[in-house]
C-alpha cells in the first residue's frame, strides 16, 4: 500500500477511535456496585493501537469537538465549561496519557507485557491530572479528592487495563497496523 | 460499434497473503452498455471491480480507461468511474445529506457556488432533494443507496460501478434502486453491476460475464447464458427456468 | 444516539440559529472567561439574559433541567465541598460538622456560575448545526501551525457518523449475546471483551471499507473550504456580547 492510502486509513482509523471515546463516555458494563464506564479504556486503547503521535491527534480532536459544543462529554455535556469544570482534570490528562502510552507501548515492541505497562503509566498520569484538579476546583482536601476521585475507579481500571491488552493482542491482525 | 471505454488486457491479481484473486482477465467494455458481472460468492467480483477504479494495483497486465493507463491516471480514471460500494453504510463521510454529495467535488476543488449548483440538481435528480438536511445515518437503506449514487453521479462521470446494490433492501428499496440504475443507463451511463442474485436486472442487462475462482468463464447476451447460470453457482431466474424466457422483475 | 445523547442540535430558523457560527463560538467563549471573575448580581443578570436565548432558541426547561440531572449531581458536590470547608460566621453545627454563611454564598456562586456556563454550552449546541461547529473549528485552526486543519474536519465529521453506527452495533451485539445468556457470565474481563472485541473489529474493518470509498471519491487534503453565511445582525450582537462580558467582569 502506497504512504497515501496509508495516510488515509490512519485517518479514518483516528476518527473512528475519536468515536470509540466519546461513545466510551456512554456504554457501561454493569458490574459491582459502580459501572464501569469504557471511556479511559479506548484512550488507552488508542495509545496502543494508533501509535502516540495518531493517538494524541485523535484525544486532542475529541476534546476539540467537545470544546466546540458538540454533546461527546459523559453526560452527555460539553463545552468550555465542561473541561474547566471539576471533571476537566482527567478529560486533559487524555492528553498526555495517550502519547506516553503510546510511546512506551511503541518502544517496547508492543508486547502484551509492555502493553499492561504503558496502559498503567498512562492511567497514573490521567489521575495525575485530574484528582490535583479536582481538589482545586472544589476546594476539597488532598485525601478527600483521592477517596472520591480516584480509590473507587481503581478496581474497574486494572479490569480494563486486561481486556484492553487482550483486545489489542486481537485486533493488531485484524487491522493489519 | 460504440466508443471503447475500459480495455483490460491480461489481468492478475495476488493477495498478500499469496491467493490469487485475478488470473489472466481479458475484457472491453463499450459506452452504454449494461453488465451483470455474476459469479458465487469468493468468485473475485468485488477484487476485479476495485481494479478499474486504481483502488488496488494488479500484478501484471493493464488497465486503460479512454486509452489511458489507470495507475498513472487515477484522478482522471476516478471521475471517468464512479464506484458505489456493497454496504451503503460505511461510505458515508458527510455530517447531512447535502455534505455527503458534496465531498467528491470538494476533493476535486470545485468553487461553492458549483458545489451548491451540482449537488442541486444530483438531489433533485434522485428526489433526495427534500432529505438534504438530515443525517446520511436516519435514512432509510433505499434511501442511503441512492445517495451514494448521488455522491457519485455528481462528479458526472462515465460509468458507474455497482457492487451488490440490492443487498440488504426490501421491495420498495429496490424498486427505487433498480428505476435510478434503469435511468442512469438510458441517459447514456454506461453500468456495470456486480451481483449473485441476477433476476432483478437481467432484463434490463444487454450482457453478462460470468467469474469463478478469479477468472472470467463466460461473456454473452443474457438470453445466450442464462441457461449456463446455475452451473456456475448463480441462480436462474424464475421465469426462464419455467420456460417464460427473460422477464422485467418490476410488476 | 439521539435519547443517549440530549444536547443535540434541533432545526430552527431563531436569531441564534441565523447567526454566524464563528461569532458565537467566540461569544460562548468570551461569555464563559468574564463568568468566571463574575459576582452573585451579575450573575443574577446574565441568567436573565439566558433566559430570554432560551427560549429564543426553542428549548423546554424541565427536558434541559432533566437531560442535565447528572451534571447537577456533579455540581451538588462541589457546592458540597465548598460548604464543608469554607471557615467563617457558623451557621449551625451538625454532629462535629460546621456549617458557615460564607461556605454556603461561596458554593452556591461556584455551583451557580456553573450550570450558566454549562446552559450557554447547551443552548450553542442545540442551535448549531455540527457541520458549521466544523467549519468553525476548521476556520478557527488555520492560523495554529502544523494543524491540518482541512484534515481534522474530515476527522471531525467521519467520526461524528461513526458515532450513530458504533451504538447502533453495540446494541445489536448486546441483544444477541443476551439472547444467548451471556448475563451468566460472571467474569468482568469477558464481559468486556466479549462486548468490545466484535465491536471493534466490525467497525474498523467497515472503516476499511470507507478508506476504499474516500480514495475512490478523490481524497485529498487541498479541500474546497468551507463558506460560512452571515445573518447580517452580526455586529449587533458582537456589541451587545463585549458590554455583557464588560458588565459581567466589574459587577
Ligand atoms: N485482502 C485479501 N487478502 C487475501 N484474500 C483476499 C483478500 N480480499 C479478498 N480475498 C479473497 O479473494 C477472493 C475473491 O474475493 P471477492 O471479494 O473479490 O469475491 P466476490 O466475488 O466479490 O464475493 P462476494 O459475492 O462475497 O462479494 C475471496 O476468496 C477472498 O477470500
Ligand atoms: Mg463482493
Amino acid at each position: 500500500m502506497n504512504t497515501t492510502s496509508q495516510h488515509l486509513k490512519m485517518t479514518v482509523y483516528t476518527a473512528l477511535f475519536v468515536a470509540f471515546i466519546a461513545i466510551g463516555a456512554f456504554i457501561a458494563i454493569p458490574i459491582g456496585p459502580v459501572p464501569i464506564v469504557l471511556q479511559n479504556m479506548f484512550v488507552l486503547l488508542a495509545g496502543i493501537i494508533l501509535g502516540p503521535v495518531w493517538g494524541l491527534a485523535c484525544v486532542a480532536i475529541y476534546l476539540l469537538i467537545g470544546l466546540a459544543g458538540m454533546p461527546v462529554f459523559s453526560g452527555g455535556t460539553s463545552g468550555i465549561g465542561r473541561l474547566f469544570g471539576p471533571t476537566g482534570g482527567y478529560l486533559l490528562g487524555y492528553l498526555p496519557a495517550v502519547f506516553v502510552t503510546g510511546s512506551i507501548s511503541k518502544g517496547l515492541g508492543k508486547k502484551m507485557s509492555s502493553d499492561i505497562l504503558a496502559m498503567l503509566l498512562g492511567t497514573l498520569i490521567v489521575y495525575g491530572a485530574g484528582v490535583p484538579w479536582l481538589k482545586v476546583v472544589t476546594a476539597m482536601s488532598f485525601g478527600k479528592a483521592i477517596t472520591m476521585g480516584m480509590v473507587p475507579f481503581l478496581p474497574g481500571d486494572i479490569l480494563k487495563i486486561i481486556a484492553a491488552a487482550v483486545i489489542a493482542r486481537r485486533l493488531r491482525p485484524v487491522i493489519k497496523l | 460499434m460504440p466508443e471503447k471505454i475500459i480495455d483490460i488486457n491480461d489481468l492478475c491479481h495476488t493477495f498478500s497473503d499469496g491467493y490469487i484473486g485475478l488470473k489472466a482477465i481479458c475484457v472491453s467494455i463499450y459506452k452504454g452498455e449494461f453488465i451483470i458481472l455474476a459469479g458465487k460468492n469468493g468468485s473475485g467480483k468485488t477484487t476485479f471491480l476495485r481494479h478499474l477504479n486504481g483502488l488496488l494495483q494488479s500484478d501484471s497486465g493493464q488497465i486503460r480507461v479512454k486509452g489511458h493507463s489507470v495507475s498513472n491516471h487515477l484522478i482522471q480514471t476516478r471521475k471517468t468511474i464512479g464506484m458505489v460500494f456493497q454496504d451503503a453504510d460505511t461510505q458515508i463521510v458527510g455530517d447531512t445529506v447535502f455534505d455527503e454529495v458534496a465531498f467528491g467535488l470538494e476533493n476535486l476543488k470545485f468553487s461553492r457556488a458549483d458545489i451548491t449548483a451540482k449537488v442541486t440538481q444530483a438531489l433533485k435528480g434522485l428526489s433526495l432533494f427534500h432529505l438534504q438536511d438530515r443525517t446520511p445515518s436516519s435514512l432509510s437503506g433505499g434511501e442511503k443507496r441512492r445517495l451514494a449514487i448521488a455522491g457519485i453521479l455528481v462528479m458526472d462521470p462515465e460509468v458507474i460501478v455497482f457492487d451488490e446494490p440490492f443487498s440488504n433492501l426490501d421491495y420498495p428499496g429496490t424498486i427505487q434502486v433498480l428505476t435510478t440504475i434503469i435511468a442512469l443507463n438510458q441517459s447514456g451511463h454506461t453500468i456495470i453491476i456486480a451481483t449473485h442474485d441476477i433476476e432483478t436486472v437481467i432484463c434490463e442487462a444487454t450482457r453478462v460475464i460470468i467469474m469463478e475462482n478469479g477468472q472470467i468463464k463466460e461473456d454473452g447476451t443474457p438470453a445466450d447464458l442464462v441457461k449456463h447460470l446455475e452451473s456456475y453457482g448463480v441462480k436462474e431466474p424464475c421465469s426462464s427456468k419455467f420456460g417464460l424466457g427473460i422477464q422485467p422483475w418490476r410488476s | 444516539m439521539a435519547q443517549l445523547i440530549p444536547f443535540t442540535y434541533r432545526p430552527g430558523n431563531s436569531l441564534l440559529h441565523r447567526l454566524d457560527v464563528r461569532l458565537k463560538f467566540f461569544t460562548i467563549c468570551l461569555i464563559s472567561m468574564s463568568l468566571l471573575s463574575a459576582h452573585l448580581p451579575a450573575c443574577g443578570g446574565y441568567a436573565l439574559v439566558l433566559v430570554f436565548f432560551f427560549k429564543t432558541a426553542g428549548l423546554n426547561v424541565w427536558e434541559t433541567l432533566n437531560s442535565m440531572k447528572y451534571f447537577m449531581l456533579l455540581l451538588f458536590f462541589v457546592f458540597m465541598a465548598r460548604v464543608l470547608t469554607v471557615p467563617g460566621d457558623i451557621l449551625f453545627v451538625f454532629h462535629d460538622i460546621s456549617i458557615s454563611e460564607q461556605g454556603i454564598m461561596e458554593g452556591g456562586l461556584v455551583a451557580f456560575k456553573f450550570f450558566l456556563v454549562m446552559v450557554t454550552g447547551l443552548i450553542f449546541s442545540t442551535t448549531t448545526k455540527p457541520s458549521s461547529v466544523k467549519s468553525a473549528v476548521q476556520w478557527f485552526l488555520k492560523p495554529v501551525p502544523f494543524v491540518p486543519e482541512k484534515r481534522v474536519a474530515v476527522m471531525i465529521s467521519l467520526s461524528l457518523g461513526f458515532m450513530p453506527v458504533i451504538l447502533k452495533q453495540a446494541r445489536e451485539i448486546s441483544n444477541a449475546q443476551k439472547a444467548r445468556c451471556a448475563d451468566l457470565q460472571k467474569n468482568p474481563i469477558k464481559r468486556i471483551l466479549r462486548l468490545v472485541f466484535p465491536l471493534l473489529k466490525k467497525t474498523f474493518l467497515s472503516a476499511d471499507s470507507l478508506v476504499l470509498a474516500m480514495e475512490s471519491r478523490c481524497y485529498t487534503d487541498d479541500r474546497t473550504d468551507p463558506e460560512f453565511t452571515p445573518s447580517g445582525n452580526e455586529r449587533c450582537f458582537f456589541a451587545g456580547t463585549v458590554v455583557l462580558c464588560l458588565s459581567l467582569v466589574c459587577f
